[in-house]
């Protein structure tokens, strides 16, 4: 009777199985990105790429007169507006190491643009700290003089003609170029290596229109350090703009390097809305100056030293 | 089936026939009214059962994880708002504002463990996304300390990660688990079903009596009189006993939609914080974060205002005056922002007005919780004894019954 039995349990359990043992369902976690994040591809150019640039001489200004004396502008100026107000409106940037960037001890911004606007400042008021700094993202730069949100913009911002049918820009103040930033080893040694990798640049450059097409894919962010986010968290194989920037990139990072050569020519210039001569001239004669008694190449030093021993102050061009 | 009708025509023929005589009749009776008081009490202490079990777990699962939920949205929003400010700060972070995020990311990791184990679905994301959060806020601080502004890069994806995953996440929990709340709520409604069959019940007694009365020309049977007592008195225990549960719930619901206004005052709080903070961190280029402020302020007052319309007490009247306080510093903040003294504008945003709102919303969310608390205890307390009294009273009605109509049949034999 007993084996009868256990003959019948045998039997049932033979036929049902249990269930399959649970499995913890996988999950992929997406890598977080930086916000705003897009893949920009050749057929979209972006508007502020060089594209069918309208041809002009674009880094000729206009000729500086004589500079007013600090605090008495002339009347009816751009500049006696500004003194009037008191403080220079300067768009800049908190996010490029060594150019515009926040020190994070102090909470001031700092950096070669920086330097230049205070420089400004301080011929208007005879005082380098009455500047307020308003940070523009690259692609913000032309909105902001369009709608007179800021006086000036002192941020990488590289003169082209198609620039200059929407505002004004000082001569050139300092003339970067366009290079590659990559993790140490990593077998790029320069743009002609991108073809098939992923490159980063921020959105409203023009690093963007130089590299969209040489790079198997571009993917744009709002600010540079999102792209140095994206190369150290693996999102991204290289980093492409001025060599300024960069600098301050690689500054930031030990296991990333820049390499190859320039392979365009970014001069920049301080921004001014559309038509304020006046501004432009008196701008233009800040840097003339600053060119002459060495301030310039002081702030060069102080930022910019770790690019090589100061080159020569670029020569104003003016078209009158 | 043709087989089987046979047997059961006989059953028909049989039962029909014992009807058409008395004592036939009155055996039927006893046998109806025995299994209608049986079935009566079941289903009475079926549904006070429900009730009861609705309550126990109002008090001991629902709310406390609709509490467990908001808990998690609270704390990420939190610790998402003072990292932002931490990073404000400058220099090293000042370090009860470094407490405060990791006791919120404590506070988070908590009040998700005590949620996961009732909705892990939900919980998923919050679960999978929550250490990637933490991760790069430490990033970012490591790159701040050594100076380097790729730190800010950090904090900002950092940020966007709350705002995209982990706080949708928290909201579809903490909207889930308050529904769940409600539901339960619905399960604690007045039991008609049964209160129908008892009254049935007494009626059928009534009835009972009455053809008894008629038939036999005697006036009372005491077994069915002390039948329908039971009855009745079980009736009327069980209909007062649900009307106290439902007047309790109703209070309890009442309760936990004021808890719900202040939980989601509190979270708009905090937002509102944070959207402050980050317009400050954008330096000059917050225009979204300060939109998000203004609309976040407005729903904030809304709220606000409908905490005081439920309950007009101190705590809500403080909340509101601190609220506008709060929006007279960020006036003040933006104007000198916006005129270049962005110092300023950084030192008025240590004010103690956002802390002051927080701690008012913190007492009324406390306050409106312990009124849930003691309405749901209230109502349990009232429950309690009715299931062993309606079963008692069951069987007396099933005994009063049987005796005081084997006493009738007795006489036909």
């Amino acid at each position: 009777m007993r084996r009868l039995t256990l003959a019948a349990v045998l039997l049932v359990g033979a036929c049902s199985a249990g269930p399959a043992p649970s499995e913890v369902v996988p999950r992929n976690a997406a890598a977080p990105q930086p916000a705003d994040a897009s893949t920009v591809t050749v057929t979209v150019a972006p508007s502020s790429s060089a594209g069918p640039a309208p041809s002009c001489d674009a880094t000729a200004s206009l000729r500086p007169g004589p500079l007013p004396p600090a605090g008495q502008m002339p009347a009816g100026s751009t500049m006696e507006r500004i003194l009037k107000r008191g403080r220079l409106i300067a768009g800049v940037d908190q996010n490029s190491y060594l150019m515009g960037f926040r020190n994070s001890f102090t909470g001031e911004i700092e950096g070669f643009d920086v330097d230049v606007a205070r420089q400004i400042a301080k011929a208007i008021f005879g005082d380098e700290k009455k500047v307020q700094f308003k940070v523009v993202t690259a692609a913000e730069r032309i909105p902001v003089l369009q709608h007179g949100d800021v006086d000036v913009v002192v941020r990488t911002m590289t003169i082209t003609c198609q620039r200059l049918a929407d505002v004004d820009f000082s001569q050139v103040y300092y003339l970067a170029g366009q290079r590659v930033l990559v993790r140490r080893n990593s077998g790029i040694t320069g743009v002609d290596s991108l073809k098939d990798k992923k490159v980063c640049v921020a959105t409203g450059s023009t690093s963007l229109g130089n590299v969209v097409g040489r790079a198997k894919t571009t993917v744009s962010v709002p600010n540079w350090t999102d792209c140095l986010v994206m190369l150290q968290q693996g999102q991204t194989d290289a980093i492409s703009t001025d060599d300024t920037i960069l600098a301050g990139l690689a500054a930031q990072d030990p296991y990333t390097e820049v390499v190859g050569a320039r392979f365009t020519e970014e001069p920049y210039g301080v921004g001014v809305p559309k038509g304020q001569e006046d501004l432009v001239r008196f701008v233009n004669g800040v840097l003339e100056r600053m060119y002459a008694d060495g301030s310039w190449s002081g702030i060069y030093w102080r930022w910019l030293n770790r690019l090589g021993p100061a080159p020569a102050p670029p020569v104003a061009r003016y078209r009158d | 089936m043709v087989i089987d009708s046979q047997p059961r025509q006989a059953l028909v023929r049989r039962v029909t026939g014992l009807a058409r005589s008395t004592p036939g009749r009155l055996s039927l009776i006893v046998v109806v009214l025995v299994m209608a008081s049986l079935a009566s009490g079941w289903l009475t202490t079926w549904s006070v059962n429900r009730q009861q079990q609705a309550l126990e777990d109002l008090a001991t699962r629902s709310e406390p994880l609709a509490h467990a939920s908001q808990e998690v949205y609270r704390a990420l929003q939190d610790a998402d708002a003072t990292a932002a400010s931490a990073f404000l700060s400058g220099g090293l972070e000042p370090s009860q504002l470094r407490q405060r995020y990791e006791a919120d990311i404590a506070q988070a990791q908590a009040a998700l463990s005590v949620a996961t184990a009732s909705s892990p679905d939900l919980t998923a994301t919050l679960a999978a996304q929550l250490p990637v959060y933490t991760g790069l806020i430490e990033t970012a601080r490591t790159n701040n300390r050594q100076g380097f502004p790729v730190g800010a890069a950090y904090l900002r994806e950092a940020s966007g990660l709350m705002r995209t995953q982990l706080l949708p996440s928290a909201q579809e929990l903490y909207r889930a688990e308050t529904d769940r709340v409600a539901r339960a709520q619905d399960e604690a409604n007045f039991p008609w079903g049964s209160v129908t069959v008892a009254l049935a019940f007494v009626v059928a007694l009534v009835l009972t009596q009455v053809y008894l009365t008629r038939r036999t020309n005697r006036l009372l049977n005491i077994g069915l009189l002390v039948a329908t007592a039971a009855a009745a008195v079980s009736l009327l225990w069980a209909t007062t006993v649900s009307v106290l549960v439902m007047r309790d719930v109703a209070a309890s619901r009442s309760a936990s939609e004021k808890v719900d206004v202040l939980a989601q005052a509190r979270i708009a709080t905090l937002t509102a914080r944070g959207e402050e903070t980050l317009t400050l961190v954008a330096r000059g280029s917050g225009q979204a974060y300060e939109k998000n402020f203004v609309a976040v302020s407005e729903r904030l007052e809304g709220l606000l205002g409908r905490a005081k319309q439920q309950e007009n007490g101190e705590a809500a009247d403080q909340a509101m005056r601190h609220f506008r306080q709060w929006q007279q510093v960020h006036q003040r903040i933006r104007e000198a922002d916006d005129a270049g003294q962005y110092n300023d504008a950084v030192a008025l945003i240590d004010n103690p007005y956002f802390d002051s709102l927080d701690q008012d919303l913190v007492r009324a969310i406390g306050q409106a919780r312990q009124d849930f608390s003691d309405e749901v205890a209230v109502a349990r307390a009232s429950l309690a004894g009715t299931v062993v009294g309606v079963l008692v009273l069951a069987v007396i009605s099933a005994v009063g019954s049987t005796m005081g109509l084997w006493q009738r049949l007795k006489e036909y034999r």
